[in-house]
């Protein structure tokens, strides 16, 4: 057994996430290293810490590897109904950490569940719809599928952790590769435009947009000769309508003014340029920082330890979240590119390792590690060089914090062994 | 809907579709910040996060002739209060002691810093000023007073450190020593600012937090080097009568510029050296060192270097004599040489040419002895090496010209005779003055040295020696013939400077009137420079002086006799009653017997007299009232004197607060 795991293992996946977590941890050092302390031996400094991390993920990785397959399928509602009571049991025995209670704190360092339930969820979610009784076109399947995935997050957002929350939508891509119908993703895609280009340009302009399309789709439909179902493009266009006007409302009156100055500032919808500064310097100050840095970096950057605005710790919570534009600021356009690059080739390794798998748990357990990936690299990337708004994730592997190294170390180990056992699967 | 193989990679195509579009808008944001917004991102990080902080030289001391100190650098003090500093306990703990330490320092009343210190505290002042300038003693005083021992975070003293330039003869020739401004310090400041200014220090700071940085190495990057000391030639006492005579006859011809040289006749050393230009508001200062930079045509001070030009060829003696043609002198028929006095001075001797300054005279003659063979004469006035910078230790010496024949473009024909009586050459102030050093001193061209010696603290950097540049200028026979010239110049009475005579001492030079803008058409423009070049005592020079006035009010006066030679005068006569006369004390050891005698005696009768009134008569009033109000009997005195007669008879007993009554004569 032992012996098989190890011949069929996917060396490429453990090579690539072992180079993510040492290049992580060399920015870790860079960021927090201080002239006094040098040796990379202090565990008083976060990158002595993360250290110490590193070594216990690798125990981490040999306990997953030695586990049976069978025992994740079997024991994955047991594994996600204890996920679920961790984070629960937060709300009587957490602490509060920077105003989020989302740690256990034992003694010197703490845990935080949640990062542990997005592997627990990918379990619970793969043998659901693994089941043969499953079906994804079904109205309460989905429903069912739906809940499973909104429970976490739904005693996550109140921590307030809103960033973790919403890393959970990136099951709908699962979902969806599962077969869930199209217009699913197709509604919360139109969404997604229509709240962000009515912020842009105004309700007024988007409902005449739409109007416009609805015209010219009907007339299409016409020339084609193609039967047009009125009703059902009457219903749509005006719930799309009634949405844009709506957002208005909902941006003023539901959003909180700290949400608000997100958006203002990343749609740039604040034209006065010295308001626009003071978003800058306040809402807006960690992105601008982080932007600061890594466009002073360049094509190659000013070399490992080099960075001045690393060193003088201008980027706020850089080892955590912000740890990306270390890599912007010391190793260029091209480190960070390189970067991109290795995290690219994981979550594509994972999505073919997917692929390959006869059985349908592992398989959809595998696109759940890969969406989940996907996603935290996205909106943290995506967040650090200033392309969406700020969402506080932290970019996996890289990022300071045992928990969520552990939580993603166990979340592709977990796949790593299944994929191991892809041979054996016939369930 | 069924999950047919087609179906699911149509799905997945989906899905990669979307990420490639995010991964796309990755890349461009990425190029557009890194690459395209690279060089603000790049500028404004270094700015903000890496400063190069500039550390400020100390900068060097001011010597004169003498060793005196005339400018220097201290560090003074400001004191400041952060009131909210102390604790409640502590303020209130010393607060009392704290105002009575300060007001046996400063002398306001204890109850008024108390008041002071408590309303600070109340409005919250962090940064209230209590002291401005103090001296480092004073400084260490303060901080020791109760609560200041504190220090600054318990006890909320705020020291701010300044080095400050101090003048430490105060008035005493303070325009002219300068002051050291930032941008470009004057006087004798900015003649020597390239040595005193030492070079600026870099160090690297990086910022840790709003206004707070802190330093990247523990070393500087480059360490700043202090300014060094500069010993100068200056003599105060000459410097401050000559910027004062000069002064005072620019703001009398309300004239442009001026600027007077005193130079030691044998050593080459400025005794003083001052420039000063009209401001807009009509005031004098220190704008530019035009004795150093300034080169301008000399007019007829250049005429002592023809004379000797053609005494030294021998062409001509001093009792040539020459036809002045009635004052009119005309070149091709165009050109004219005129001289001041309308009609002439008819047939007289070269000397009296010079003496006159007869622009035609002197010219007549060189024209006639050399216009055959111009560079002849040039060739001469090269040989003096009248064409050469003096190479002087301080920046900014203008070049001198003199066109030689062989430069076709700058040579004409009318060259040798304008440039007989001082016009189409140029010449600085010191240069001119270095030549009538050079007569002064027998020949020997002597360079002018502004600095003795540049130091660092003890270790002497450059020293600067009494540099000939050129040991006989010309034959001694001619050296005699000019100072004659020179010395009539003042004595005779048809001298030019013979308004600068004084019985009590003897001077000789040269006086110029040059024109300055006489090719504008607009005659309002025509505009004059007045310059008195020349040495003193006239048989044995001890020091030379050039004195130019640029554009003097031509309705008050125009003439170098008028306008520049009074501070030439007043110069020499200033150096004439300062210097001791050695003869009059012949020995210091040997008692003055009138002298003895008269302390005896009113030594005598101090010693007697205790009670009874003595004999005053016959005693210098001075020594009467003295003695008498000693022993404490009220004086009145009518006269001066001698005393003729006492109220009071010697002998008589004293009643206290007596009055006497001494009639002097």
């Amino acid at each position: 057994m032992r012996n098989r795991v190890i011949q069929q293992i996917d060396w490429l996946s453990i090579l690539l996430y072992f180079a993510l977590v040492f290049i992580g941890w060399l920015n870790i050092y860079s960021t927090t290293m201080t002239d006094e302390n040098p040796t990379i031996f202090n565990f008083d400094q976060p990158y002595g810490r993360q250290l110490i991390f590193i070594g216990l993920s690798v125990l981490l990785i040999i306990f997953v590897l030695a586990i049976e397959t069978k025992f994740y399928a079997r024991f994955s509602s047991v594994i996600y109904l204890i996920s679920l009571a961790s984070l629960l049991g937060l709300f009587v025995f957490g602490k509060n950490i920077n105003g989020a209670t989302s740690w256990y704190n034992f003694g010197s360092f703490g845990l935080q569940p949640s990062e542990f339930a997005k592997a627990a969820t990918a379990l619970a979610l793969a043998k659901f719809l693994s089941d043969i009784q499953t079906n994804i076109n079904d109205f309460k399947d989905q429903l069912r599928a739906f809940l499973i995935i909104i429970l976490p997050p739904l005693f996550i957002i109140p921590q307030p952790d809103p960033g973790s929350a919403l890393v959970y939508t990136s099951f709908f891509f699962v979902l969806y590769r599962e077969g869930l119908p199209s217009y699913y993703l197709l509604v919360g895609l139109t969404a997604v435009i229509l709240f962000v280009s009515t912020l842009l340009f105004g309700a007024i302009w988007v409902i005449a947009g739409l109007l416009i399309l609805a015209t010219i789709f009907v007339l299409y439909r016409k020339r084609k000769k193609i039967r047009i179902p009125v009703f059902k493009m009457l219903v749509m266009t005006t719930t799309a309508i009634l949405f844009c006007l709506s957002v208005r409302y909902v941006f003023e009156n539901v959003f909180e003014q700290r949400h608000r100055d997100r958006f203002n500032l990343w749609l740039r919808l604040e034209h006065d340029p010295s308001k626009l500064n003071e978003i800058r310097k306040t809402i807006g100050y960690n992105t601008y920082q982080s932007e600061s840095a890594i466009g002073s970096g360049g094509l190659t950057g000013k070399g490992f330890l080099e960075g001045t605005r690393t060193k003088g710790n201008f980027v706020p919570e850089q080892h955590t979240d912000y740890i990306f534009s270390t890599v912007g600021e010391e190793w260029g356009f091209l480190g960070s590119a390189g970067v991109i690059i290795l995290f690219s080739l994981l979550i594509l390794r994972i999505l073919f390792l997917a692929e390959r798998q006869r059985s349908q748990f592992s398989r959809i357990y595998g696109y759940s590690v890969a969406s989940i990936l996907l996603f935290h690299f996205a909106i943290n990337i995506g967040m650090v060089i200033g392309l969406l708004p700020t969402i506080g994730i932290p970019l996996p592997f890289f990022s300071y914090g045992g928990s969520g190294l552990w939580g993603f170390t166990i979340l592709l180990f977990i796949f790593i062994r299944l994929d191991a056992n892809r041979r054996d699967d016939w369930m | 809907m069924p999950t047919t193989e087609k179906h699911i990679l149509n799905r997945l195509y989906v899905i990669a579709g979307l990420i490639f579009v995010f991964a796309v808008a990755v890349v461009v944001k990425l190029v557009s910040i890194q690459t395209v917004d690279g060089d603000k991102y790049r500028e404004l990080a270094s700015e903000r996060t890496v400063k190069n902080f500039t550390i400020e030289p100390n900068r060097g001391n001011l010597y004169s002739d003498d060793g005196s100190l005339l400018a220097t650098s201290v560090a003074k003090y400001d004191i400041r209060f952060d009131a909210l500093a102390p604790n409640s306990e502590n303020f209130e703990k010393h607060i009392k002691p704290l105002s009575d330490s300060m007001s046996v320092m400063f002398g306001k009343s204890s109850s008024y810093y108390q008041n002071l210190f408590r309303k600070a505290r109340a409005t919250k002042n962090r940064y209230m000023l209590l002291s401005r300038n103090l001296g480092y003693t004073d400084y260490i005083r303060v901080k020791s007073f109760p609560l200041f021992n504190l220090g600054p975070y318990k006890g909320g003293i705020i020291v701010e450190q300044e080095t400050k330039r101090e003048y430490p003869l105060g008035k005493i020739a303070k325009r002219s020593i300068g002051y050291d401004r930032l941008s470009n310090p004057v006087g004798l400041e900015g003649a020597f600012n390239q040595y005193l200014e030492g070079k600026e220090g870099h160090r690297l700071k990086q910022k840790i937090a709003k206004g707070q940085w802190k330093p990247i190495t523990d070393y500087n990057e480059v360490e700043p080097q202090d300014g060094y000391d500069v010993v100068s030639t200056i003599d105060v006492n000459i410097q401050d009568i000559a910027h004062h005579a000069l002064l005072a006859q620019l703001e009398k011809y309300k004239a442009d510029h001026g600027c007077v040289v005193v130079m030691d006749v044998e050593s080459g050393e400025v005794k003083a050296i001052s420039n000063l230009g009209r401001t807009e508001n009509g005031k004098y200062y220190e704008k530019l060192n035009y004795a150093v930079g300034e080169s301008h045509e000399p007019g007829s001070t250049f005429k002592l270097m023809s004379v000797i030009a053609a005494l030294e060829d021998k062409v001509v003696d001093t009792n040539y004599v020459v036809d002045t043609e009635k004052g009119i002198l005309t070149f091709y028929n165009r050109y004219k040489v005129r001289d001041s006095k309308w009609g002439g001075y008819g047939k007289i001797s070269l000397s009296e040419a010079f003496e006159r300054s007869s622009n035609t005279g002197i010219v007549k003659v060189i024209d006639k002895f050399y216009g055959d063979d111009p560079k002849r004469f040039v060739n001469r006035l090269y040989n003096m090496r009248l064409n050469e910078p003096l190479g002087l230790a301080i920046k900014g010496e203008g070049e001198p010209f003199i066109p030689h024949p062989n430069d076709k473009e700058r040579w004409s024909g009318i060259a040798l005779p304008w440039m007989a009586y001082g016009y189409g050459v140029q010449m600085t102030p010191l240069q001119i003055l270095t030549f009538y050093n050079a007569i002064a001193n027998n020949g020997v061209m002597v360079k002018p040295r502004l600095i003795k010696e540049v130091k660092e603290w003890n270790r002497t950097v450059m020293k600067f020696d009494k540099e000939v540049i050129n040991s006989s200028i010309c034959s001694q026979e001619t050296i005699d013939k000019v100072k004659a010239l020179l010395k009539n110049v003042v004595e005779k009475d048809h001298g030019t400077g013979h308004k600068l005579y004084s019985p009590n001492f003897s001077m000789a030079g040269k006086t110029g009137t040059a024109q300055k803008n006489y090719a504008a058409k607009d005659r309002q423009k025509l505009q004059y420079i007045s310059s008195f070049a020349g040495f003193f005592p006239a048989d044995s020079p001890k020091y030379s002086c050039i004195v130019v006035i640029h554009e003097p009010d031509k309705s008050v006066g125009i003439y170098g006799a008028d306008v520049s030679g009074p501070v030439f005068k007043r110069v020499a006569q200033k150096i004439y009653t300062d210097s001791p006369v050695i003869d009059t004390v012949k020995d210091l050891e040997k008692p003055n017997p009138s002298v003895e005698e008269k302390y005896r005696a009113y030594y005598s009768k101090v010693q007697n007299h205790s009670n009874i009134i003595p004999d005053v008569e016959g005693m210098s009033g001075m020594d009467a009232v003295s003695i008498l109000e000693n022993l404490g009997v009220k004086v009145k005195v009518v006269g001066n004197g001698k005393v003729r007669k006492q109220s009071v008879k010697s002998g008589s007993k004293i009643n206290k607060g007596q009055t006497i009554v001494l009639q002097l004569s």
